[in-house]
């Protein structure tokens, strides 16, 4: 007869808020992602468009600096615009960094997991699948808001420092770079996961990234080419969030050049939930047996 | 007590009385037990486990069956990773689609080496520690002990890549025992350990089983699983065909398959001529090192009629020892046969 003696005692302290313990996960993964020397470089190319802007604000409102050019103040202003068209432009090139910083860092978050069979390793833990997705999108959430919607704001703010009555006039365009960020990473991080999920390689995954943005452009293109139409530009991410940029920024564009934008809120939204529902059917602690 | 279950296969499902895996007189209350009351998986059409009922009380549990017999199914189903088709579980009276409890309890290891990419051992148990909610403080301290206690230390800081197979079965274990879980739940926990790491594996889950924790561990390795188990379960193709005390379980098996006894000792035929005289012994052979091997429909029949002899005739025993009690040769009967 077996005597069991229960000495043995539970941890009975505090612990830590539920909500926090995502955050665990994308500690490592900075950790990881910051080895590569390549990645730091094309990170801190990231920054240069702001910097540039940044430059920009500050020489529209000190014109005295460019005096060595002998150009009248007033047309060096024109050549210096600070408003809706540089904002647009600053999203569109970091919006384009954001994509190739995702092509960099998303394939290998989940695909590891899955392939190696490590999610139990998670999800054996006071810890859920939906918890386990936002901790691996916020991988990439963090990252990407540091080089798109963070320096946006941070020039927009500089300059309505710099110019209080432009503030007054140009409250949309902060909503606009917060907005159109906003969803283009969110959208993004959600198909890097859902990618990596599916494929469950990370040189495959890489490669399928780089297939649904680029071969989806000019599959949009000769779609609208073949059947007279517009809507093949919604089955390109690239075209469906400039449409969405330009909308917000009120940048005008022609039909032919751009879905119409409530097409492409839709197309967005639309590829968001495809991607949230891969997502729910990959991330399993084991695949189930058909 | 144990139970067998006859003619358990999937083509006609027996559903056998079960009855509780512990033989304390002391009856263990249910909120210190795992519960499977009437569980079935099944993934789509395929079967993993059906109608499962155990009751396992502390102490190390041997879970054993082939390839695909449901163990991993079972296991997955105890920490609630799959949700049974029918049927419910309770680990120390907690459901297990209440993760956030159970995980608290209960302690996993897979039987695959799954790391995340780049951490060494340390980094490996603290940040799971963390993300069980630990604060950094505890879950250093909490971690050193747990490294410790698998005899790591040293190669803590080192990448787990870089790990040995039996180093990674160790690191996996300290993290299934980081958090101080009363349930440990340990599917292969032995392979590719060295004999030595093995010992000190086993010490440990004697250690911990002796502490009240509930130790339940599938392997292959029938040998050890008898070695180190309290009690077994046997599993074959989706259905529990034995469980309880090893002994037990072979007690209850005596009539289809009779236990073999070798004797050694200076008169074997005058011993074969008077065992044999008795009705439960079915066979009784003299081998060609002198050793009298008895088949018996009942051993504690035997060994009482052996002793009788012994007093009677004077006869000088060497060895008396049964060959085929143990869970290698349970398994084989119960599932070698229909495998």
């Amino acid at each position: 007869m077996a005597v069991y003696g229960r000495n043995y005692r539970r941890y009975a302290g505090e612990l830590t808020p539920p909500w926090s313990r995502f955050l665990i996960l994308p500690r490592y993964a900075y950790e990881t992602v910051f080895q590569s020397k390549l990645f730091l470089i094309f990170f801190a190319v990231c920054f240069l468009v702001p910097f540039a802007g940044l430059l920009m604000i500050y020489l529209h409102h000190n014109l005295s600096a460019l005096s060595f050019l002998n150009i009248p103040p007033e047309e060096l202003k024109k050549f210096l615009p600070i408003g809706k068209s540089f904002f647009f432009r600053g999203t569109w090139l970091q919006g384009g960094l954001a994509f190739i910083l995702v092509f960099l860092v998303g394939p290998a978050l989940v695909a590891p997991d899955l392939r190696n069979n490590g999610l139990a390793l998670y999800l054996s833990r006071p810890f859920s699948r939906t918890e386990y997705v936002l901790g691996k999108m916020s991988v990439l959430l963090i990252l990407l808001s540091a080089i798109t919607w963070v320096p946006g704001m941070l020039l927009f703010l500089f300059q309505s420092i710099l110019e209080p009555s432009w503030l007054g006039k140009n409250l949309d365009l902060g909503l606009a770079i917060l907005v159109g960020n906003g969803a283009w990473i969110l959208f993004l991080s959600l198909m890097a996961l859902a990618v990596s999920a599916l494929v469950k390689w990370k040189p495959v995954a890489r490669i399928a990234l780089g297939v649904l943005f680029f071969v989806s452009i000019g599959f949009a293109n000769a779609l609208n080419e073949i059947l007279s139409t517009w809507w093949g530009y919604l089955f390109s991410a690239w075209y469906v969030i400039g449409s969405i940029w330009a909308s917000l920024f009120g940048i005008p564009v022609s039909a032919d050049e751009l879905p119409p934008p409530g097409a492409a809120w839709a197309a967005l939204i639309g590829g968001s939930l495809l991607c949230l529902w891969l997502l729910s059917r990959r991330i399993r602690a084991y695949e189930v047996v058909r | 007590m144990s139970a067998v279950a006859t003619a358990a296969t999937p083509a006609t499902p027996a559903i056998p009385e079960r009855t509780p895996l512990t033989s304390s007189p002391v009856p263990v209350p249910a909120d210190r037990r795992v519960v499977i009351e009437n569980v079935s998986k099944f993934y789509g059409e395929v079967l993993g486990i059906n109608n499962v009922n155990l009751s396992i009380p502390p102490g190390i549990t041997g879970l054993v069956g082939p390839n695909g017999s449901g163990k991993t199914t079972l296991m997955n189903l105890l920490v609630g990773l799959i949700r049974p088709t029918r049927g419910s579980l309770r680990v120390l009276g907690i459901p297990t689609d209440n993760p956030e409890a159970l995980f608290r309890l209960v302690g996993y290891s897979t039987q695959y080496d799954a790391f995340p990419p780049g951490l060494n051992g340390y980094q490996f148990i603290y940040s799971f520690l963390r993300i069980h909610g630990f604060a950094h403080a505890e879950a250093d301290t909490m971690t050193w002990e747990a490294i410790a206690r698998v005899n790591l230390t040293e190669a803590a800081g080192r990448k787990v890549a870089g790990y040995s197979k039996g180093m990674r079965q160790r690191i996996k274990l300290a993290q299934a025992i980081s958090h101080r879980p009363s349930v440990l739940i340990l599917d292969e926990p032995l392979n590719g350990l060295d004999p030595m790491a093995r010992a000190e594996v086993i010490a440990l889950f004697r250690e911990l089983s002796e502490a009240g924790l509930h130790v339940i561990v599938s392997s292959h390795i029938l040998h050890e699983v008898d070695l180190i188990s309290d009690q077994v379960v046997l599993i074959n193709g989706g259905y529990i065909v034995a469980e309880g005390e090893i002994g037990g379980v072979r007690d209850e098996m005596e009539e289809e398959h009779p236990v073999q006894v070798l004797i050694r000792c200076d008169r074997p035929s005058l011993l074969a001529s008077k065992v044999f005289e008795s009705d439960h012994v079915v066979e009784a052979r003299i081998q060609d090192d002198g050793g009298l091997l008895v088949r018996t429909r009942s051993a504690d029949r035997f060994y009482m009629l052996l002793n009788q002899v012994i007093l009677e005739t004077g006869l000088a025993v060497e060895t008396v020892m049964p060959t085929d009690a143990d869970v290698n040769a349970v398994y084989q009967y119960l599932i070698g046969e229909k495998s």
